[in-house]
């Protein structure tokens, strides 16, 4: 019986000029905006490989010198594209995608598109993701708005349910048609992605498809809720066109409302400082330390050393008071950013929950939350990578302070070997896991899960409840 | 083929036949019990007794607003008493609508179709959810030739079709469903004088083969051509009730206007 319903509502729609026209424009925007954002991450890609690889050389052709100037010197980290960040830039244009990392500083990240775009440019660079989120429940709302108030208004729903088949099944067989139609346009976007994903570098996340199943489900999960959604107004409501109204409606709170108040609200509930003010804390606090963490102090330091060498002079010291030193400023002012960080961090997780939370009021926040995680684009990743960052970095400056203080004496002019820059290892990064993303997204998942059985619930019982003439 | 022959010929293709019935079938098809239905203080239907066994023709007449419309959609189940019982081949439709459903067949006043899909892909989706998915394309374009739609109209476009082609379409639908029942309202609207002929026939034909079959219509001469019986309805109210064996076409006129103007 549902088969006769979904094959119909298919052939209609198909001959529909208005479906057509829609469907051929968002499926145009959906593999454009795939085939740019694989472009753009290939480009991204190869330009961090290239320059990764020129910073390495850089490093290791430094020729001899003393190691707390090659500290300085430095050398860059690249956050590696993951195989499905071309789907979903998310965070990324805005948090930058490398970091430099040297002496006595961790530095903000680099590369940031957003920074440098117009505000055109920005609203230009329609996303995958964008499209899958804003666009796609927008043309499920055109195809599904009149599935039972267009029957009923019409006067076909009347003869529909005469012939005995019920109310269940017809609005069954109706999603199914309205998810027939979207396959057609969702089939070839997920045969592009997935030979995307399966012919591009596999990149650090082993799991690329297993990520991709994953963010393909809960896309479908979302769809699935504004077809439910869809069908139940157009149950509740007399006419087509209040249906498309109310519809309407609902699209622009879970689009453009919902996501300014999440900002706003999360903003005010969590507030974070602005870059200058977050700036001027940190050098503060390191030009003066905080009660606990006490700056150190290179004459205690060298009074200390020579207690516990039991020397007289700093000459007599098998290590480099310097070097000792600066490895303990460093430590220092380790603890100053971890303290700084970890409650900026502390307060982008916290927004980051405002946000999962008030999902519960547009779906889109929750999967907006999930394809950034799945592309691994979100602020947890960005956290991940950056703290991966800042230990390289700190074991940096621990083997070129830790040469400083062991190879040399106090007062000597020092320089390491050309040789010995090699010896660092490169910094290796390993993404999360599939697990850890979606330990990560548990909220954002069972509000999906929420929003996909109550609309489906009430859908059920408006559906049970609609007026048949 | 003629109307005659598609219908005596089981509308099966692969289907199993449905039973033809003896005129004098003891249960009635369609019963109406002490039937109301009010809307605030308006009572649309007040107080109806109705019974219409297999083989009989009940026509329904009355003015606008009497309540014709109504009973009909009380037998289909799309509203619900306010006091009473209907019930379909012995299905209290209150309880079991889709039961009492799949045992009618209905044309509207206004048969509406889908615009994008020809005649016969029509006739097939409504005939398929009827439970009637074996008939065959050419068994339905049978049907659909017989009850009067042009042969070169049954591939095309509802879309382009008259409201009278789609009227024909509805009665197709109907047939093809070989239910026990048939509500008709104003069926016979926008149809032709030769259309509205060759529907009186297939009523005819119907009734041979033990379908009850209820019709609501303002047409006097076309309630006396089909009908068994008639019943006068105003105000919710069966009036008066007729045997068209014992009038005449200016009797039930006289008589009609007369309850009109009471």
């Amino acid at each position: 019986m549902i088969r006769h319903i979904v094959r119909k509502e298919f052939t209609d729609l198909l001959r529909d000029g208005r479906f057509r026209w829609c469907a051929a424009i968002v499926g145009v925007l959906l593999l454009v905006s795939l085939g740019s954002g694989l472009v753009e991450t290939r480009r991204a890609e190869a330009a961090h490989s290239a320059a990764q690889e020129t910073a390495r050389d850089h490093w290791e052709s430094q020729g001899e010198k003393n190691p707390h100037s090659a500290a300085h010197y430095g050398i860059y980290a690249f956050k590696p594209r993951l195989p499905l960040s071309f789907l979903d830039q998310g965070v990324d244009p805005y948090t930058g995608t490398s970091v430099w990392l040297e002496a006595h500083r961790q530095n903000d990240f680099l590369m940031r598109p957003a920074q440098d775009a117009s505000a055109g440019q920005r609203l230009g660079a329609l996303t995958a993701a964008q499209v899958l989120q804003y666009l796609v429940p927008l043309l499920i709302i055109l195809l599904a708005f009149g599935a039972l108030a267009g029957e009923r208004e019409q006067g076909t729903l009347r003869q529909l349910l005469a012939t005995g088949i019920s109310r269940r099944d017809l609005a069954l067989g109706k999603a199914l048609g309205v998810a027939g139609a979207l396959a057609l346009l969702l089939i070839p976007a997920a045969i592009v992605g997935s030979a995307a994903i399966t012919v591009g570098s596999p990149g650090p996340a082993a799991t690329p498809l297993a990520r991709g199943t994953v963010l393909a489900a809960g896309y479908l999960a979302y769809f699935a809720v504004f077809v439910a959604l869809s069908l139940a107004i157009s149950a509740w409501v007399r006419s087509a066109r209040t249906a498309l109204v109310a519809l309407l409606g609902v699209w622009v709170l879970n689009g453009l409302v919902a996501p300014r108040v999440a900002v706003d609200l999360s903003k005010w509930l969590h507030p974070t400082p602005s870059a200058v003010e977050f700036a001027r804390t940190m050098e503060r606090e390191i030009r003066s330390g905080v009660p606990g963490i006490e700056r150190p102090d290179r004459d205690e330091t060298a009074a200390r050393l020579l207690a516990e060498h039991g020397v007289e002079t700093v000459d007599d010291l098998p290590v480099n008071v310097i070097g000792v030193y600066l490895q303990e400023s460093e430590e220092f002012a380790n603890q100053i950013f971890d303290r700084n960080y970890g409650a900026l961090w502390n307060r982008f997780e916290q927004q980051g929950l405002v946000h999962e939370a008030l999902s519960v009021a547009a779906p889109l926040l929750a999967v907006r939350t999930l394809s950034m995680g799945l592309a691994g684009t979100d602020v947890e990743q960005h956290r991940h990578f950056a703290t991966a960052a800042e230990e390289y970095r700190r074991d940096l400056m621990r083997r070129m302070n830790g040469d400083l203080a062991e190879n040399s004496r106090t007062g000597e002019t020092y320089l390491a070997t050309a040789d010995s820059w090699a010896e660092v290892p490169p910094f290796q990064y390993d993404a999360p896991s599939l697990a850890w993303v979606l330990q990560n997204r548990t909220l954002s998942l069972a509000m999906l899960g929420l929003w996909l059985v109550g609309a489906f619930l009430v859908a059920g019982s408006l559906v049970r409840r609609a007026e048949v003439a | 083929m003629s109307t005659q022959a598609v219908l005596e010929t089981p509308a099966t293709g692969e289907a199993p036949p449905i039973p033809v019935r003896a005129a004098e079938f003891e249960d009635p098809v369609l019963e109406a019990r002490s039937l109301v239905k009010r809307y605030g203080d308006l009572e649309a239907v007040a107080g109806l007794d109705l019974s219409i066994q297999p083989g009989e023709v009940y026509c329904l007449l009355g003015p606008n607003g009497a309540g014709k419309t109504t009973t009909i959609h009380l037998f289909l189940g799309f509203i619900e008493p306010s006091a009473g019982r209907v019930r379909v081949s012995g299905f209290d439709v209150a309880r079991n609508a889709l039961d009492a459903r799949r045992r009618l067949a209905y044309v509207p006043e206004q048969v509406m179709l889908y615009r994008n899909l020809s005649g016969l892909e029509n006739l097939q989706y409504f005939a398929a959810l009827g439970g009637r998915e074996t008939l065959s394309s050419e068994r339905l374009t049978d049907i659909l030739v017989d009850v009067g739609l042009p042969l070169p109209a049954v591939g095309r476009r509802v879309g382009e079709y008259s409201k009278g082609m789609r009227q024909k379409v509805g009665i197709a639908i109907a047939v093809a469903k070989d239910a026990e029942a048939l509500l008709l309202d104003e069926p016979t609207s926008g149809l032709d004088p030769k259309a509205s002929r060759e529907f009186s026939e297939l009523i005819e034909t119907l009734r041979g083969r033990g379908v009850a079959v209820l019709m609501a219509t303002h047409d006097l001469f076309r309630a006396k051509e089909s009908g068994t019986r008639i019943g006068i309805m105003r105000h919710g109210r069966l009036v008066t009730e007729l045997s068209t064996d014992e009038i005449g076409h200016a009797d039930l006129e006289r008589i009609y206007l007369d309850h009109m103007q009471e």
